[in-house]
């Protein structure tokens, strides 16, 4: 029996080349702020999609530094200044990346608080420590030279590229592609029909590392296709 | 300048009498060197280039500031202040405007002028803004607006974009329906409790350009303008916060009567109540019952500001007699000394009471140190209480946490990664160029912001 041989993994060439971009924010001061969870309902209901998009997916790329458990600014405030700490568990544990449009990420944690306010009633008008304000961002994207039409390129681009690019193409794609996926694993799987490699890459959390992690595992699940 | 046996600096060199120091029946022992500060500013070194930054950032970073610029470079930018030299926007400016400039984005810089009555005028605007009582009288307006009108008409305004920074020149904003460029406003002060006379003279020549820029929400005001978050930055090339030679650290040490083979608590500020150096004190003493620590209070003031010698009197009287307190009036040149010490410390303090924005806490967090902060002003932006840092809101707190970290290296080490990642991420000057880029793009049209849908 004839056997047609595979093409190794480095010498598969892209139809379409991925263009590495990455992100500039600028970053406004919203209308709205809360001083207690009453008016943070209040406020999550009428705010602008950016300011939602600001203190969820926006704030973990200003803080993809950290290991320890930062996931929102919602849930940072809720148990900071709320000293609400089961709510602050429970809008922790939101994955952006399960979302891929605002307004279900927004009725998320609407829901969340709601829950908490009616069985915890004391809960809704007690002061926090600080207001939380809410803010918003805009986000402006900026190409980068770095284009890849096979894997050797694209972890060469991985490697060279800012956290930023990671952040746009790992975790904020989703809102753009309207998928549970990210811009890398679209094109692996799509381009060089890598839905293994593309699908390990998919479930890397993003909560228990920081965006260099982030990279670094990707390069390793790459390199060890490669190999 | 002077120090005693405790290795604080004498109540003479601060212009300070110390009865205490008089009660002294036996001459003191002289057992720590005298610290050598140079009583002349020293030359100023060379301003960096935006190459020297690459190893902070990173290439790649450096390379999207490159891109943000460059549809900005057929463009002008004119920014104007009320001083060249002293003060945190000098300061920035003084960095800003070559970094602007290096990118090709031709950027201008102007001072307003104007006599004492009006600098007079500013000041009592600059506390009555601060939430300080002002009785706003129509001749401090005809010299506000008098001075603003020479000045506007003294000034050029040719520019696409035109950043004033402060109310001084606000006024200067009377030239805008002239000009076709945008007009933003940089406003570097807290203006959460303002007084209402003031503001309400101020506002309605605020609420003329096109954008403002605050450097906290909560320093901002509800205006019908757009209104910019821009965080105060720090320059990590400059003389306070780059890294210095391990030797020079143990010389200032040494000089200052420092022994750094034991733990070091430092915090670096004015003698101001404010900041609490006396809370500070306290929470040392309360702290030295459990673990061996020396306490580094360092700071300036004491000796062009009467208050800032009776504070400083305060201080040395709350330290009593114990040799582990090391006081230190440092002239306004001394940054190398106060990057030096904060460099030596194992743990540094901003036990704050009210504060703005309190950038030692990142020049703390840059140098990799754990912070301990009042949760007051700017300082819970910078401290993410237990990732990048930890605050405090009274003097049992901070010693528990002095003890805390003290005997959880680990723990205090993660905190200054954390703290240190967190100021490149936030607090940087290259980061402030970035955001005036991004802006000045957004004002011009020429980016749009990227959509989401909503469903």
């Amino acid at each position: 029996m004839a056997t047609a041989q595979m093409p190794i993994t480095h010498q598969r060439w892209a139809r379409t080349p991925f263009f590495f971009n990455s992100a500039a924010q600028a970053l406004r001061i919203g209308r709205e702020q809360a001083a207690n969870l009453g008016e943070l309902l209040e406020a999550l209901r009428a705010c602008p999609d950016h300011s939602i998009f600001q203190h969820t997916f926006q704030t973990l790329r200003e803080h993809h530094f950290i290991r320890e458990g930062f996931s929102n600014d919602f849930a940072h405030w809720a148990f900071a200044a709320c000293n609400e700490v089961g709510l602050a568990e429970r809008l922790a544990s939101v994955d952006v990346r399960e979302y891929t449009s605002i307004q279900s990420l927004r009725e998320r944690i609407i829901g969340i608080v709601e829950e908490y306010v009616q069985k915890n009633p004391r809960s809704r008008d007690r002061a926090a420590l600080e207001p939380f304000y809410f803010c918003a961002s805009d986000t402006i994207v900026i190409p980068t030279p770095f284009i890849a039409r096979n894997l050797q390129e694209f972890i060469d681009g991985l490697q060279k590229v800012s956290v930023y690019s990671v952040h746009y193409h790992f975790i904020e794609a989703r809102l753009r592609l309207k998928l549970n996926s990210n811009d890398f694993s679209v094109w692996l799987d799509e381009e060089l029909d890598f839905r293994t490699v593309a699908d390990r890459i998919n479930r890397i959390d993003i909560y228990t590392s920081t965006l260099q992690d982030v990279r670094r595992k990707i390069i390793r699940i790459l390199e060890s296709a490669l190999a | 300048m002077d120090q005693n046996d405790r290795g604080t600096v004498t109540p003479e060199a601060a212009g300070v009498n110390n009865t205490r120091q008089e009660k002294t029946e036996a001459p003191p022992v002289e057992r720590r060197k005298k610290p050598r500060i140079s009583t002349t500013p020293p030359t100023p070194p060379p301003p960096p280039v935006l190459d020297d930054y690459e190893p902070i950032i990173g290439r790649p970073a450096l390379d999207e500031l490159r891109y943000l610029a460059r549809p900005l470079r057929t463009k002008t930018v004119k920014m104007v202040n009320s001083t060249s030299m002293g003060g945190g926007v000098a300061e920035i400016l003084n960095r800003l405007i070559p970094m602007m400039n290096e990118l090709e984005v031709s950027t201008k810089w102007d001072v307003i002028t104007g006599g004492n009555d009006f600098f007079e005028v500013t000041k009592g605007f600059h506390n009555a803004l601060h939430g300080g009582e002002f009785h706003l009288t129509k001749e401090h307006v005809d010299v506000f607006m008098m001075y603003n009108e020479q000045n506007r008409q003294r000034l050029e305004f040719i520019e696409d974009l035109f950043v004033i920074h402060d109310p001084q020149p606000v006024g200067l904003i009377r030239s805008k329906e002239r000009t076709r460029g945008k007009w933003i406003w940089r406003c570097h002060i807290d203006l959460s409790h303002p007084n209402e006379e003031v503001w309400g003279f101020l506002r309605p020549m605020v609420e003329q350009y096109d954008a403002s820029i605050f450097s906290s929400p909560a320093f901002a005001r509800r205006l019908a303008i757009p209104q910019f978050l821009f965080y105060p930055c720090i320059d990590p090339l400059s003389e306070k916060n780059k890294e210095l030679e391990d030797s020079f650290i143990e010389k200032v040490c040494d000089d200052f009567g420092i022994d750094r083979s034991r733990p070091i608590v430092t915090q670096i500020s004015r003698f101001d109540r404010l900041k609490d150096p006396v809370g500070v004190i306290q929470a040392y003493k309360l702290a030295k019952k459990y673990v061996d620590c020396q306490l580094v209070l360092a700071g300036g003031g004491a000796t062009d500001d009467p208050e800032g010698a009776v504070v400083l009197q305060e201080v040395m009287e709350a330290a009593g007699d114990d040799p582990d307190v090391i006081i230190l009036n440092l002239p306004p040149w001394s940054a190398l000394e106060i990057n030096a010490l904060q460099r030596a410390s194992t743990i540094i303090v901003q036990k704050s009471l009210r504060e703005g924005f309190g950038l030692t806490v990142s020049e703390g967090l840059w140098k990799g140190k754990p912070v301990i902060g009042g949760a007051v002003g700017g300082i819970p932006t910078q401290i993410i209480h237990k990732l990048t840092g930890v605050l405090v809101h009274s003097v049992e707190g901070c010693a528990y946490q002095i003890r805390y970290l003290l005997t959880h290296p680990e723990f205090a080490a993660q905190l200054g990664r954390n703290g240190r990642e967190h100021v490149k991420e936030n607090f940087l000057m290259t980061t402030n160029v970035r955001r005036y880029l991004i802006l000045f793009q957004l004002m011009l049209g020429m980016a749009r912001p990227a959509a989401f849908e909503v469903k």
